[in-house]
């Protein structure tokens, strides 16, 4: 699905508030048909990035380009080939799904014999279908998602931007709402998605940048993330007799980062390795120590995030 | 742009605190008003008294008594000469009704009818011709109490004037007659008697009957008015990217901010005319305020109103960096407060706000409050529509004013931040 066609260009974008550097030199870059997940811890500069691509922000200096030409505040004919489905839910609490759905949907499409059929799609990919008159006060926090998704993607845009759609919504919510977005891209759309949850990014994402700082820290495919990092894999022992020396040897080896023990299970976090596990349990049967069940998990999108932006508390 | 219009229209009637606030607010405190106030024009109107008249000898022999008790009774005489020389002397508006009268042949009859609280007092004639007013302890108590039948103390005040007039003329008249009988012949002695009949007289010098209350209903719409002014804080803080979230989805959207703006507020106005004419349309036939018989013209009234309300709150609502519940406070508290200096308040508030009128005209002339209550005003008292052009005038400026300094706010179509 993915084509070499850009869909959205950054290039050295800089904006600042004030003193502080909110987006400094940054690059992106989105093909047509892609899912693109934007990752960074918050106040990283993901939604600012997107407001300035959405031309909603000033910004410094740098260029912008939305399939092929600059987006401006007045560039209708792009806007009309992107949807938004912003953090915060936008609608009207006073107008029913139905009627919100409509809304929206005719800012793009005025004609009401060519919007019917999109409203009535929305309202059955967002799964409405049961709560067409009602307003939004009384659905749930995942419906109101999915009326959020259903007013971003009504007029089948080209490119659509999510911006944190599964924040507080339950894991039936989630699931629909991940299959959705892969099915509005087999269906040609472009997605930008960001999200704080690794593994629904893991899991839809074609390709995934991790951004800090306003800065570009790493671009792949979850898979090459993965490999850009030193961390290994983690590897947990039940074990009821581990001494403090055995302890300390096992933190004596070359490969390891990081061991903890709480009394019952070790963990250990490697480096990169092909024999790891032996030489760690060589370490525990020379010392005496019983070994239980034991895991062995390689690294995950969460151990790249940590590693490339760091444990410390954001905002 | 049309799709915008209906659905601001759509979202502003379905906006349960503001058609509160717009429809049964000022039908309530109008309500209210009327109960309060409703009397006080009745304690200010004659009533008729109901009283017996003892047509005995001394009545009989009474010269113009009956001519007197028909023209206050408000009946034509048995004659139309008889009205005609009433109106004449006693200067007694045919309109007005004083009397109730039932007449009987003895005192004792009309003491029968006082006992049995059929009359309120009764007339008596002496021997030499001078009328005597005798009323019931009750009614004397009813009359003193002012809040049991409103308008009595006044009627009685008024018929014990006029009885008054009636016999020192009277003995005026016999007075000279004694002395220089031949008087009737010349034109100074009933130009004498005609100056000494002149009392007050009431006359119109406005368009309409002055109402005392009328101007607090007035108030009430200027109040009104401006709590309109939700309608379009809300229409431009949803439209604005950097005021909430879904004006950044309908920033985003290909259709131009300033038709989603027009749009809204072409709505607003709309929805404020729509609440501010039921309002209106309550005061004018629910609690029966006048408007000075030129009811098309208090409907322009409304809309002038509700368009400078529209401008107001779109200036408001375009204030960076406030969250749309402090907007809404700001409006209601701006709506509450300026109401103070139009009189909505009570008596206080109107001597303040005709304190303001004479000693500071401009703080009254940039009071829109005061200016949507003046519209009304207006209406009600002048008699050239031209007070009511100038105030329309005062309301546009103020409206182009608010607009301006809302389209230099709103004139950003990129954010520093959002």
């Amino acid at each position: 699905m993915t084509t070499d066609t850009t869909a959205v260009h950054v290039s050295q974008l800089v904006k600042r508030y004030g003193d502080m550097v909110a987006l400094d030199y940054f690059d992106l870059d989105v093909k047509q048909g892609e899912i693109f997940g934007l990752l960074g811890p918050n106040g990283s500069g993901k939604t600012t990035a997107i407001n300035c691509i959405l031309a909603l922000l000033t910004y410094d200096s740098g260029t912008i380009r939305v399939f092929g030409q600059p987006m401006t505040p007045t560039s209708y004919d792009l806007k009309r080939r992107i949807g938004i489905v912003p953090q915060n839910v936008a609608v009207f609490n006073e107008l029913t799904v139905t009627e919100n759905i409509d809304y929206f949907c005719s800012l793009y499409v005025p004609k009401k014999a060519e919007r019917e059929p999109l409203v009535e799609e929305a309202i059955e990919f967002a799964g409405l279908q049961d709560f067409r008159k009602f307003r939004p006060g009384k659905l749930s926090g995942g419906l109101l998602r999915r009326l959020n998704i259903a007013c971003g993607i009504a007029h089948k845009p080209d490119l659509i931007f999510f911006d944190e759609p599964t924040v507080a919504v339950d894991p039936q919510s989630r699931n629909a709402i991940l299959e959705g977005i892969q099915k509005l891209n087999k269906a040609g759309a472009t997605v930008i998605y960001t999200s704080h949850y690794m593994e629904e990014v893991e899991q839809i994402c074609d390709r995934i940048l991790i951004m800090d700082h306003g800065r570009h820290l790493a671009l792949g495919t979850a898979d090459e993330l993965k490999a850009m990092i030193d961390t290994g894999e983690r590897i947990a022992i039940e074990t009821l007799d581990l001494t403090d020396e055995t302890l300390a040897a096992v933190r004596a080896l070359a490969f390891v980062i990081e061991a903890s023990y709480d009394g019952r299970e070790l963990e250990v976090r490697c480096r990169r390795g092909e024999h790891n596990l032996v030489d760690l349990i060589g370490v525990l049967r020379t010392s005496g120590a019983n070994i239980g069940h034991l895991t062995s998990r390689p690294p995950s999108l969460n151990d790249v995030f940590l590693e490339l932006t760091g444990k410390a508390l954001r905002d | 742009m049309w799709s915008t219009f209906i659905v601001t229209m759509k979202a502003n009637l379905r906006d349960k605190s503001s058609l509160f606030w717009l429809i049964v607010f000022p039908i309530a405190l109008a309500t209210m008003f009327n109960g309060v106030f409703g009397n006080l024009d009745q304690a200010m109107s004659i009533t008729p008294v109901s009283v017996a008249v003892v047509e005995d000898t001394n009545w009989t022999n009474a010269v113009g008594v009956d001519t007197l008790i028909t023209a206050m009774s408000g009946k034509n005489g048995d004659s139309g000469k008889a009205q005609d020389d009433s109106r004449d002397v006693m200067d007694i508006d045919p309109g007005v009704t004083l009397l109730d009268v039932t007449k009987v042949d003895s005192v004792s009859q009309a003491r029968e009818l006082l006992s049995q609280d059929k009359t309120d007092g009764y007339l008596k004639a002496d021997d030499d011709g001078r009328i005597a007013l005798t009323l019931s302890d009750n009614t004397v108590t009813v009359a003193n109490n002012g809040t049991q039948e409103a308008g009595l103390d006044v009627s009685l005040s008024a018929l014990d004037n006029v009885l008054d007039q009636y016999n020192r003329t009277s003995v005026t008249v016999k007075s000279v007659l004694k002395d220089n009988p031949t008087a009737p012949a010349t034109r100074t002695f009933w130009n004498g008697i005609n100056a000494s009949m002149n009392a007050t007289k009431e006359v119109t010098l406005t368009n309409f009957k002055p109402s005392v209350m009328a101007r607090y209903y007035y108030a009430l719409m200027g109040m009104a008015c401006l709590v309109a002014m939700s309608y379009m804080i809300h229409t431009v803080t949803t439209a604005q990217a950097n005021l909430s979230a879904l004006g950044i989805r309908r920033t985003v959207a290909p259709l131009g901010r300033a038709k989603q703006l027009i749009a809204g507020f072409l709505a607003g106005w709309l929805c404020s005319c729509v609440c501010l004419l039921v309002a209106l349309a309550y005061i004018r036939y629910g609690c029966g305020i006048e408007v000075g018989g030129r009811e098309p013209a208090a409907v322009l009234a409304v809309v002038v109103a509700s368009f400078m309300t529209c401008a107001f709150g779109t200036m408001i609502g375009a204030i960076p960096k406030l969250t749309t519940g402090v907007k809404q406070g700001m409006s209601t508290a701006i709506a509450c407060s300026l109401s103070l200096f139009s009189g909505l308040y009570g008596g206080f508030a109107m001597e303040l706000s005709d304190l303001i009128s004479r000693k500071a005209p401009l703080l009254a002339a940039i009071n829109p409050a005061q200016q949507v209550t003046d519209l009304f005003y207006s209406l009600m008292y002048y008699d050239t529509y031209q007070p009511f052009i100038r105030t329309c005038a005062i309301l546009l400026a103020m409206s182009a004013v608010f607009l301006a300094a809302g389209v230099i706010m709103l004139r950003r179509q990129r954010y520093e931040h959002l």
